[in-house]
């Protein structure tokens, strides 16, 4: 009788390491994942949702095997508040820096998510010694360049989502094709005034010129601006049949309810565009977003069929947060996660320069893509095609959803013009 | 004709921005630097009640308008009467208190672009050539009978005299019997609530976003500045000079510029004329 009560103790005990390996890796020390990002805002509350999703998942599994030894991570969010108007960057660098001393974290993913801040705080990552992979809004090309110019103090630093420079020859691709499609050949550009936004623009405009666009002029807004009109005249006057829009405000949706009311015959075109990227976008303008394109850099932000893991991702997003993917930062801040995961597990350890050099061998395919590091500039290596590399994704608001029109490779629906823009 | 149509446009909207500072300022000498804050709660206690409850827009809009008025008068009862008179008190409190309100709003989940108000009336028309939506008329329409309504009520009712006296000279007000602390409740009230209704009139041009609060806050005082603390009629002219210096901006220089002749236009009066254009304060050489 004795001997039967050991066996059944035995077997319970048996099933609890055995049918739950998610427990057991709980009780480990977990790794802790800092995240620096400005919550009150869309690219960092999309990143911050997607970073947890990845995080729930890895540790119902059992979490990440170092060593031989199943740890889970655990996330700590600071808001740097680096998307608010004036670009606090010192609020950003002192999140940054008490994610690192106070909350202890192992590894950095997400933000700083405005250019001006993520790169200064480059300097502080790699004086710290923390592996980072920016996953939101820092779309500066100056990332990969200050890696591959000083790469021993710089090589902590990752970059998974797209940058500036591949964003212009996404959307130039798209303007030749609506060109080719609808004869419309000139852009009015409308930035925000924010570095990466004035660069954007900037190099559009001349890389759009160069190519036969007639750019008829360039306008760049405060953030926080709530009146739009005059710049729309100015467009509607000069004739532009296409606005380029960079602006990351919310108040940015203004601008497409006051381009509705003046039926101003251009069709917008976000190279970034908060506002447009929201699933509520729809109600926020009473329906008049619709036609407005947006790119949201990379897929699994909007749906397609990019690769199997790219409405899985999706799905399981809408599902934990009761919302599609809202932003630029959701795939690649949910992709940084299982990259890491999966460069600490080949690692074996958490030694920054072990995993330095495990990221450096990434090559996985993720919810948008083939996800592989440049060498030198752990950029991650962009491509029109989801086998080859990462995708991005232009969609359209068309009858109130967002229909991925760009590129081909991954497109569910045809872009379409303002029946006001129709000869 | 665009300048002249969006400049008159941007000018009521600067003036209903602030009118209602102007008026707190006048009576109480209290600077309510919580108005921009309570600009932009009203637009969220409108939606709340619209979007939330149910309630009918207008019935929605009412109800704020009282909720707003209330609060103008416990903020002054229960907080700024304890700091009347200490004008760098008068300062951090109230703008503590906009702080807190904008802040806690943020905290509370009221964040992005889905929070819009819609429009009174649908729909745009051409005037000269230029595309004007009609809530937009609207405001400069209602924006005037606002301006009208309140120069009647400061000069028709006993409450509104009562506040002018005060404005015009309190030790005199308070000899007449006038009760300085019930004005200056009223004014507040009033004041807030003419915040409220800048917020539900221009709120739907756009949405509703926190940020809009600090936003409010700079213009009002460049326009009160300009226009000379205390006077309402000097906020008004004010108003337009910069509303309508703001357009030229936009069409001659660029957008970016625009956020900066509010910030030039209060510093240049400090140094030309530190009272403004109608300012009842004494200028520097009287009073030194």
């Amino acid at each position: 009788m004795k001997m039967r009560g050991i066996g059944i103790l035995a077997a319970l005990l048996a099933a609890v390491f055995l049918v739950l390996p998610g427990t057991y890796a709980l009780a480990e020390e977990p790794i802790t994942i800092g995240c620096p990002l400005s919550t009150a805002y869309l690219y960092g509350w999309d990143a911050d949702r997607a970073i947890r999703l990845a995080v729930d998942e890895i540790n119902a599994n059992g979490g990440v095997d170092v060593g031989g030894v199943k740890r889970p991570f655990k996330v700590e969010v600071m808001d740097t508040r680096d998307l608010e108007p004036g670009v606090p960057v010192s609020e950003a660098l002192l999140a940054v820096e008490k994610l690192i001393l106070e909350k202890k974290a192992d590894f950095l993913v997400g933000g700083p998510v405005r250019s001006e801040a993520a790169l200064a705080a480059m300097s502080l990552l790699s004086k710290h010694k923390k592996v980072s992979i920016f996953t939101t809004g820092f779309l500066t090309p100056k990332f990969h360049a200050m890696v591959a110019k000083d790469y021993d103090k710089f090589k902590y630093c990752f970059r998974i989502h797209g940058e500036a420079v591949q964003l212009v020859k996404e959307i130039m691709a798209c303007f030749q094709e609506i060109k080719a499609k609808y004869g419309l050949d000139k852009v009015f550009i409308m930035v925000q005034d924010v570095s990466h936004a004035r660069g954007g623009g900037k190099v559009l405009g001349k890389v759009a010129a160069d190519k036969g666009w007639q750019v008829l002029g360039t306008e760049i807004y405060p953030t926080g601006t709530t009146d739009f009109s005059m710049g729309l005249i100015k467009a509607k006057k000069a004739g532009a049949q296409i606005l380029n829009i960079w602006m990351d405000m919310p108040e940015s949706s203004i601008l497409l309810k006051q381009w509705y009311d003046m039926k101003v015959p251009a069709l917008p075109f976000g190279s970034t565009l908060a506002a447009a990227e929201q699933p509520g976008f729809w109600k926020a303008t009473e329906g008049k977003g619709e036609y407005t394109l947006c790119n949201v850099v990379n897929a699994g932000n909007a749906p397609s069929e990019a690769t199997p893991w790219t409405m899985k991702f999706y799905d399981a997003y809408t599902k934990k947060w009761g919302i599609e993917p809202e932003g630029l930062g959701a795939s690649s801040s949910y992709m940084a996660i299982y990259v890491l995961k999966d460069a600490i597990e080949r690692a074996e350890s958490l030694d920054p320069d072990k995993v330095v050099a495990a990221l450096e061998k990434t090559d996985m395919m993720g919810v948008y893509g083939r996800i592989q590091f440049s060498p030198k500039g752990h950029q991650i290596i962009p491509s029109f095609d989801p086998k080859e590399g990462a995708v991005g994704s232009i969609l359209q608001w068309q009858d109130g959803k967002r229909v991925v029109v760009f590129p081909k490779s991954i497109a569910k629906g045809e872009i379409q013009l303002p029946p006001w823009m129709k000869k | 004709m665009d300048i002249l149509i969006y400049g008159t446009i941007n000018s009521i909207a600067l003036a209903l921005m602030a009118l209602g500072f102007a008026l707190v300022y006048g009576i109480s000498r209290v600077p309510n630097f919580a108005h921009g804050a309570i600009y932009v709660l009203s637009g969220f206690i409108t939606w709340t009640f619209l979007n939330s409850l149910g309630l009918h827009y207008a019935l929605s809009i009412v109800i704020t308008m009282v909720l707003i008025g209330a609060l103008g008068a416990l903020l002054y009862q229960f907080v700024l009467i304890r700091v009347r008179g200490m004008a760098i008190s008068e300062i951090i409190a109230s703008y503590a208190i906009g702080l807190a309100i904008l802040e806690g709003l943020r905290w509370g989940g009221f964040k992005g672009m889905s929070y819009t108000l819609p429009p009174f009336i649908e729909g745009s028309v051409m005037i000269g050539g230029i595309p004007v939506d009609f809530q937009r008329i609207l405001v400069v329409g209602l924006g005037a009978l606002i301006v009208l309504g309140l120069w009647a009520f400061t000069h028709y009712t006993r409450i509104g005299l009562a506040l002018r006296g005060m404005a015009q000279d309190e030790r005199a007000a308070l000899m007449l019997g006038i009760d300085s602390d019930l004005m200056a409740v009223v004014a507040m009230a009033i004041g807030a609530m003419l915040a409220g209704l800048a917020g539900v009139l221009l709120l739907p041009l756009g949405n509703i976003v926190v940020e809009s609060g600090y936003n409010v806050l700079i213009l009002a005082i460049a326009v009160c500045i300009v226009g000379g603390l205390g006077s309402w009629m000097g906020a008004v002219l004010a108003a337009f000079l910069i509303g309508f210096a703001q357009i030229l901006t936009v069409v001659y220089l660029g957008s970016h510029y625009q956020m900066v002749v509010a910030l030039l236009a209060i510093i240049f009066t400090l140094i030309l004329k530190p009272s403004g254009l109608f300012g009842m304060q004494k200028e520097l050489e009287e009073r030194v």
